[in-house]
């Protein structure tokens, strides 16, 4: 009994006057509303590096492209017939791990029934969720719009992976002694296995690209300086070149030929348009 | 030296008794299977966890994000006492920053396990992706832990050891003269990042069930909310374990009614999100997700009983009635509730969000598999090694650390 007096005594002493109480709600209510804008709102320093980066980004189609390049491709879904030459030709270049390929292919139907093939590369993204939310500037945009990979920088964090619509990454959850079934049928390596611990995926063939540029090439007409996918096709469904360029085959197809990209809601801005089948989507 | 003169001398220390060795004993358990489960992630890499390219983050993160949050207490009751001039609370800052820094302290040893290339955990602060919310969360983390260490140093060299060193001690109460300025920096610092660590969901547009802007205030008021009644239950604990008050009751009283009144703050924003979400504003993407998680997972469950009852409800009601608010176990009960509440949150944002699979083909017929996880025992293991470092750090700062004495300054 005498505790439980004490206590209530207790109680009366420590009442918080009117205004603290007051004070803390203020300041409660005040940070809550100040720290949203902080981070994101319009009032945020950060949300006005952002609005620099879109202003600049003003080219429709071409968000991130600085340069004379922006290398696209057209990949007709009313022509794939689900081979799957592309994926196993990537893996084999690439030397990608079979079981987690950086493109794939896979049977779809239309909202009508009928059969098609969807098949993926990394779309590389004009306005790319996974730079924008790389912690270390490991995943960013070349001038020539292809979203690249830093292996040396990249620390495995994943986010990157969480934040991508397409699902077109993979990390390495172990050190590589795979054997590659694809080599050397359907090519050979011809860059260096990625390290354990770090995310990759499909880069359009870059090694091709940059060697097959030094040399006077033109990507997407001279096969050695094309992507692997896109010389194997046996159908020809795949098309690559340079979207800046009016006259190269990708944008004529684009100009000549409904198309869509993948999610387009997002706002992502695809490098990679779709022609639909026929009957279509 | 005899112990029992030790402890008369230093009635607030633990005396060096059997059942403080065994309690140690058993702490060293802790962190023998934590390394040993660390060691072996360090040497074969994540393949051995149950993370996949469809889940890419579980048990861990679920585990950084909960001990930063149940860290808040300190930046809360640091703001409290020196921006907003609650002088009475003083006596628990020592005890708030010694939990805020056992907790941060954990994230950042969880993040370490996590990233792929831990040889690699300073890149953020060199290569500075300004647009990341990863980026500020890491930087602003890792400021803000500088801060709590400036913040203690203080109480560390009243330690008898630094008898021997009056300079660094004088250095140390220099320092304690910072500590406005601190709690101005640190209040900012993690008000920022606490939300962005939901913002890090918030942002993701792919995922129906994360992407919206209540994301950040459902954490920062979660963590504002529970963590100040964790710091409370510490010292209920550590009082019934050395056997002497440790803070004035009525100042742990007020404390307690703080966080209530805060967690029907969370409850109230909380409702609403989900009345949005799910009801007024609801899209087909978002249906579709929940109803994925309603027939496949235990997630309504873990919701209501997780993250509604035990999280809000049970401490909201321990914590105010005043029945229950004057007792300490009900403090320490509610406290352990809300922390349990909070866990399960921050998994059911986490693995919830990444059970439902990404949806981008035009087609109609395919679907990405569903992403299933369960951590794997190596997962628990390092888990282990976590709730044992931060019971040892606050076990050996009880023991050697004048915490609770009184300081005024």
């Amino acid at each position: 009994m005498t505790t439980q007096k004490k206590k209530v005594k207790k109680k009366v002493v420590v009442e918080l006057t009117r205004s603290d109480v007051l004070k803390v709600a203020a300041a409660a209510v005040g940070s809550i509303i100040a720290a949203p804008l902080l981070t994101t709102g319009p009032l945020s320093p950060f949300g006005q590096l952002k609005q620099e980066q879109l202003e600049g980004d003003e080219q429709i189609g071409h968000g991130a492209v600085t340069g004379d390049y922006h290398w696209g491709m057209v990949i007709s879904l009313d022509q794939c017939i689900g081979c799957e030459y592309c994926m196993r030709a990537c893996c084999a270049t690439n030397d990608v791990r079979a079981d987690e390929p950086w493109n794939i292919v896979v049977p779809e139907k239309t909202s009508g029934g009928a059969t098609f093939f969807l098949s993926r590369p990394c779309l590389h993204c004009q306005n790319a969720p996974c730079v924008e939310v790389c912690p270390v500037k490991a995943t960013y945009h070349r001038e020539d719009g292809l979203v690249v990979m830093d292996y040396d920088r990249c620390i495995g964090c994943r986010y990157c992976q969480v934040a991508c619509p397409y699902d077109a990454r993979q990390f390495n959850w172990e050190e590589r002694n795979d054997e590659n079934p694809y080599v050397p049928t359907w090519g050979d390596p011809e860059v260096e296995r990625r390290p354990r611990g770090v995310v990759e995926k499909c880069t359009f063939c870059i090694h091709r690209i940059d060697a097959g540029l030094e040399k006077g090439l033109v990507p997407g007409v001279d096969r050695e300086a094309t992507p692997a996918c896109v010389n194997i096709c046996p159908v020809g469904a795949r098309t690559f070149g340079n979207l800046k360029d009016p006259n190269s085959k990708v944008s004529q197809l684009i100009a000549s030929n409904p198309t869509l990209r993948l999610r387009d809601e997002l706002g992502t801005e695809t490098s990679v348009y779709y022609i639909p089948p026929k009957e279509g989507i | 030296m005899s112990t029992s003169a030790l402890t008369q001398k230093q009635p607030f220390k633990l005396p060096f008794s059997r059942a403080f060795l065994i309690w140690m004993g058993f702490l060293g358990v802790l962190l023998v299977i934590g390394l040993y489960s660390a060691i072996t992630v360090f040497i074969k890499g994540l393949y051995i966890t149950n993370m996949s390219d469809s889940v890419p983050w579980g048990l861990w993160i679920t585990v950084d994000l909960s001990s930063i949050a149940l860290g808040s207490g300190a930046f809360t009751l640091s703001a409290v006492v020196y921006i907003f001039g609650i002088k009475r609370l003083q006596p628990v800052i020592r005890l708030a920053v010694l939990v805020g820094f056992a907790g941060y302290t954990s994230a950042m040893l969880t993040l370490l396990m996590d990233i792929g290339r831990p040889d690699r955990f300073w890149h953020p602060w060199v290569f500075w992706n300004v647009h990341s919310v990863l980026w500020e969360v890491t930087m602003c983390i890792t400021i803000y832990l500088m801060i709590l260490l400036t913040e203690f140093a203080p109480v560390i060299v009243e330690a008898k050891f630094f008898d021997k060193w009056p300079k660094i001690r004088r250095l140390g109460h220099f320092l304690h003269k910072l500590t406005p300025f601190l709690a101005v920096l640190g209040l900012l610092i993690s008000l920022l990042h606490q939300s962005s660590l939901g913002a890090t969901y918030g942002v993701i547009k792919s995922r129906p069930i994360w992407f919206k802007p209540s994301m950040p205030i459902m954490f920062v008021l979660s963590a504002i909310a529970t963590g100040p009644a964790v710091t409370v239950a510490v010292a209920y604990v550590v009082e019934w374990i050395i056997g002497k008050r440790t803070v004035p009751h009525d100042v742990l009283r007020i404390i307690t009614r703080f966080s209530g009144v805060g967690l029907l703050a969370y409850g109230y924003i909380k409702f609403w999100d989900l009345a949005a979400v799910t009801y007024y504003g609801r899209t087909p993407g978002v249906s579709s997700a929940f109803a994925l998680l309603q027939e496949q997972t235990p997630y309504p469950f873990s919701f209501w009983v997780g993250e509604v009852i035990l999280g809000i409800l049970l401490p909201a009601i321990l914590f105010l009635v005043p029945r229950f608010s004057k007792n300490p176990a009900a403090a320490v009960l509610g406290a352990l509730s809300a922390m349990v509440g909070i866990i399960l949150h921050r998994w059911n944002v986490t693995v919830g969000g990444l059970f439902v699979p990404l949806s981008y083909s035009p087609g109609t017929a395919y679907s990405l598999p569903i992403g299933r996880y369960f951590p794997a025992p190596i997962e628990w293991g390092v888990v282990i090694l976590v709730i044992g470092y931060a019971l040892t750090v606050i076990t050996l700062a009880v023991r050697f650390l004048p915490l609770f004495e009184k300081q005024e300054h």
